[in-house]
């Protein structure tokens, strides 16, 4: 194995996995957003939502809190400091890949 | 890979604008300043002419429609999100690069106030009126087709920049200042208001209610 291909193996396997990789980039634009918006975004069913957002809670890439809007009670998700740089840093490491082995 | 990451950030950015409500409100707003200056033209010209500083008060006037009308345009927004979309389609909080605070507010206040009495003072000193409509114009075209670009990439930002910039060259080709002004508002204020309820009316109809589950 080169070392260009040896470099994917490094790759955060809690960000590789696409659904959480997708919920990771909705989040990475927006300072929170809640459960409902997130399903309707990624398409996910409510249980692997649930899921894939307590890994990354695992993981401290994610930070859940229960909130209110007004009356209206709010499942709010935001990604936490290290959940930024472990997104900024799987980008840098995928966007290396392509670029070597164009 | 880099180009997918930016598609998925602006369609999120998307989402501010699914529902119409900024184009109701914005309406609105243009409509309560389409009647400001139809007040002025006929207030400052007809009724008031005996009254000391009267076009000097009603062009302080423009402050206070502008201030309330900024702060109700807001108010608007954010009651009809709580209630109505973010049941539908969710919540989100976006960054505001200004941070939101007060004293930024107070200074967009401040530097808007000064661009019109700015342009007021430019008007008197020109000696004419005739190029504010398409100025206008052109300034609300240009600012939404920047809004474009950097925030939504909406199709129709597009349509209402051309309208705007099309109606403000139209009115001052037909040489009307003020109350070019006070139509070119209400047209452009009615325009977005159709445009806002007939996306509003669409997102209504493709997002009811969802069941009175829990969120997770």
């Amino acid at each position: 194995m080169n070392d260009d291909l040896r470099s994917l193996t490094d790759l955060d396997r809690i960000i590789h996995e696409p659904a959480r990789l997708l919920l990771m980039t909705i989040l990475s634009s927006v300072v929170s957003a809640d459960f409902l918006f997130l399903q309707r975004q990624t398409g996910l069913t409510k249980g692997n939502l649930s899921a894939h957002l307590s890994r990354l809670e695992e993981a401290g890439y994610v930070k859940i809190e229960k909130t209110f809007k007004g009356k209206l009670p709010l499942t709010v998700c935001k990604l936490t400091s290290s959940g930024q740089k472990a997104l900024a840093k799987y980008r840098q490491q995928v966007q290396s890949f392509i670029e070597k082995t164009k | 890979m880099e180009q997918n990451f930016t598609e998925i950030q602006q369609r999120v950015r998307h989402y501010w604008f699914k529902d119409g409500v900024g184009e109701i409100a914005v309406g609105g707003l243009f409509l309560a300043l389409s009647l400001y200056f139809a007040g002025h033209y006929f207030a400052g010209t007809r009724f008031l002419p005996s009254i000391s500083n009267a076009p000097l008060y009603i062009d302080m006037g423009l402050g206070v429609v502008l201030l309330l009308g900024i702060v109700l345009t807001r108010k608007f927004i954010a009651i009809f999100k709580t209630h109505i979309t973010y049941p539908r389609t969710g919540y989100v909080e976006y960054y505001i690069e200004s941070k939101n605070s007060l004293a930024a507010r107070i200074s967009i206040f401040i530097a808007g106030t000064l661009f019109v009495l700015l342009l007021i003072a430019i008007g008197r000193w020109v000696g004419s009126f005739k190029w504010i409509p398409a100025f206008l114009g052109i300034f609300f075209g240009l600012l939404l087709l920047f809004l474009r670009t950097k925030t939504s990439g909406l199709k129709r930002f597009i349509y209402h920049a051309s309208t705007s910039i099309l109606l403000g060259l139209v009115l001052t080709i037909n040489s009307m200042p003020i109350p070019g002004l006070s139509v070119y508002y209400a047209i452009f204020g009615l325009w977005l208001m159709t445009w806002g309820g007939w996306i509003l009316a669409k997102y209504l109809r493709e997002n009811p209610l969802p069941n009175g589950e829990d969120d997770e």
